[in-house]
């Protein structure tokens, strides 16, 4: 029963992203990605732009939307086993900053690669759906709602 | 810093704690160690899972394939591809009596801490810095041991009954007079284990319709007590009495949730030093807040009872205050008496009560009369009724190591947590790989350290702790001062920048969200 726990916590998951330091190690590891692809000669400006894009919004979505429960034991008897970590982050609280955050930062990034892509259509049409793939989890509505049952269990 | 003059006076000595806060850089690279564990977790999972590694954990068996799953295996992840990576420094065998020094088994592992083999070789005198040995009385001789063994003799190993129905022995009636006597209460009862003190005794004290004001860092037992107890939990930011004002005032002024009636009883739960943080509680603070509010304080003083104090009577003679103040005492045998169990010391009314209505005394058996004797000399040798003055010695000495171990870690340059009186020193480590690292080349010096780690800790506060003993001589404290200042430079731990950070360090406005159970 956590004997020996630095705090009452029931879940630290629900906590984590709003640690110190998180946001800033999110920006630099986006940052870290987006140099590597431009640094790989084959990629011109925009096709590095559009996979960073790509590569963030796939990443987030296997983390935040996909994976669920909690990677190590909680004393919560299972409340959180079948929510993603969007789901559990402050225990489901919406519009926390937390939340606000990982909301916006696709979006600019989002901006950003439109503007790097010229708006050039195939780019484009690649880019929103990878937006839409990981904003429309985020929205209130959808919380804990699973569609066609899959990734239910 | 220094809040002597703060609060109206109602402290009478200087009230340094300080919690300095993780550099930047060291949470950014924090966060990075458990992403690229995190990835090469998934990785080794995947390999395990197509058979290109073998799986060492325990799997289900082929004919229950198709059952439904006993375990999620991802609950599992972290346990398989972080703790197992550096699982040798815990739970390791030991084979003297864990006193000031310790014997202990060494042990290989070929195949990365999966399975573990005994080389034979006991490894002799290793620096105990782990065990609650608050007064050194975790001995194997002197007069603890021989009045014990004599008592075990005459009486027997143990009861087999409880204390209502047969269990009540005239050692149990001695024990609990000398309890309330060394407390300064006017009546104290006695349980075999300290765990159980709290989690059977709040709810006998406690129901539905009463609320609970317990501290963030509290306890299982406190934490699992109160949510037994069927009573309405609402937690305050650790140590920090705007919080605990905030609280009050909104529970008095709006009472219950929805019916709005008053609360039946307001009772707030500390605890006297938090082992994880090494803090002490407020308690003139928490005192003057109890009584403008009328609520009732509950002060858990597991760690405190024995180790502070200029008579070890515990942080309510630290800061000078009168022990009726304290609703209900409880504390712990276990860490300064050498011992096993705990205590409730209070109002007669309420031990009385305590008596009939615990779950503990009604259930569970009573202490065994060895230990009970253990206790009992321990006690008397703290008050000095034995004729020796070892007791007063053992406090003092526990004192002067506090001072002047944290003294030079801090000089050193580490980041140590908590109030520069208490004997628990925590030392921030931060980065995953630094917890298994600092324990492996802490035991290659002859040292035993506790370390611990995420999820027991906030994710980028993994420490190792440091519990300072009587037992401890001076030049053992330069020894482990001096391995401590050779890793601190191997693994690169002197973060501190020496600015001590004031000390409501962690803000009062930012909002954490609790589960709710509407």
């Amino acid at each position: 029963m956590n004997v020996g726990v630095a705090h009452s916590e029931v879940n630290p998951n629900t906590r984590v992203m709003n640690s110190r330091g998180m946001w800033l190690t999110y920006a630099l590891g986006v940052g870290m990605l987006h140099i590597v692809l431009l640094s790989i000669p084959f990629f011109s400006v925009p096709v590095a732009w559009t996979l960073t894009n790509v590569i963030h919004n796939l990443g987030m979505y296997v983390f935040l939307h996909a994976v669920k429960g909690t990677p190590f034991e909680t004393p919560d008897q299972g409340k959180a086993r079948l929510l993603t970590h969007w789901e559990q982050l402050d225990y489901g609280v919406q519009f926390t900053s937390s939340r606000k955050f990982f909301t916006i930062s696709p979006i600019i990034l989002y901006f950003l690669t439109s503007f790097y892509t010229k708006y050039d259509p195939t780019h484009f049409v690649l880019n929103t759906a990878s937006l839409l793939t990981v904003l429309i989890p985020k929205l209130p509505q959808l919380h804990g709602v699973r569609i066609f049952g899959i990734n239910k269990y | 810093i220094n809040h002597f003059v703060h609060n109206g006076g109602l402290y009478k000595r200087p009230f340094n704690e300080a919690f300095e806060e993780t550099p930047m850089l060291v949470a950014v690279l924090t966060y990075v160690g458990y992403g690229v564990l995190t990835l090469f977790g998934y990785l080794r999972d995947f390999m395990r899972q197509w058979k290109i590694e073998k799986c060492q954990n325990a799997t289900e068996r082929e004919e229950q394939k198709d059952f439904v799953p006993l375990y999620q295996d991802f609950e599992n992840f972290y346990n398989r591809n972080l703790y197992m990576r550096i699982r040798d420094s815990w739970n390791r065998p030991i084979c003297s009596v864990p006193g000031a020094k310790v014997d202990m088994m060494e042990r290989v592992s070929h195949d990365y801490n999966w399975t573990f083999t005994y080389t034979g070789r006991v490894i002799k005198d290793i620096i105990n810095m782990g065990s609650y040995n608050y007064l050194g009385f975790a001995q194997k001789s002197g007069p603890c041991q021989e009045a014990a063994a004599k008592v075990l003799s005459q009486y027997g190993a143990g009861v087999c009954s409880t204390r209502q129905e047969m269990g009540n022995l005239d050692k149990h009636e001695e024990l609990e007079k000398l309890v309330a006597r060394f407390l300064g209460v006017e009546s104290a009862m006695a349980y075999g284990m300290g765990f159980a003190t709290n989690s059977m005794n709040i709810p006998a004290l406690v129901g539905k319709g009463c609320l609970i004001l317990s501290d963030e860092l509290n306890h299982a037992s406190l934490v699992l007590g109160a949510r037994l107890s069927g009573a309405t939990i609402r937690i305050f930011k650790h140590n920090n009495m705007p919080s605990l004002e905030k609280l009050l005032k909104d529970a008095i002024v709006h009472g219950q949730p929805r019916t709005r009636r008053p609360w039946k009883k307001i009772l707030i739960l500390v605890e006297g030093i938090y082992s994880m943080e090494g803090s002490i509680v407020r308690l003139p603070e928490v005192i003057a807040l109890k009584k403008k509010y009328k609520s009732y304080l509950y002060l858990d003083e597991a760690h405190s009872i024995g180790a502070l104090g200029p008579s070890g009577r515990g942080v309510v003679e630290y800061f000078g205050l009168s022990p009726e103040d304290v609703d209900v005492m409880m504390g712990t045998f276990t860490k300064s008496f050498g011992a096993a169990g705990g205590y409730i010391g209070g109002k007669k009314e309420l031990i009385d009560y305590l008596r009939t209505y615990s779950h503990s005394a009604a259930y569970a058996t009573s202490m065994s009369p060895p230990v009970v004797e253990q206790i009992i000399t321990s006690i008397k040798c703290i008050m000095g009724e034995d004729g020796t003055t070892v007791g007063e010695a053992r406090v003092q000495q526990l004192a002067e190591n506090t001072r002047y171990f944290r003294r030079r870690l801090k000089e050193m340059g580490f980041i140590i947590y908590g109030n520069e009186d208490s004997p628990v020193v925590p030392l921030m480590l931060y980065m995953p790989a630094k917890i298994g690292a600092f324990g492996r080349e802490m035991l290659k010096r002859n040292i035993g350290v506790v370390v611990v780690g995420f999820p027991a800790t906030p994710i980028i506060e993994s420490r190792a702790r440091f519990c300072l003993s009587a037992a401890h001589t001076k030049e053992m404290l330069d020894t482990a001062l001096k391995e401590i200042n050779e890793v601190g430079d191997l693994l690169q731990l002197k973060y501190s920048r020496r600015r001590l950070v004031p000390l409501l360090d962690r803000p009062f406005d930012e909002t954490t969200y609790e589960e709710t159970e509407d």
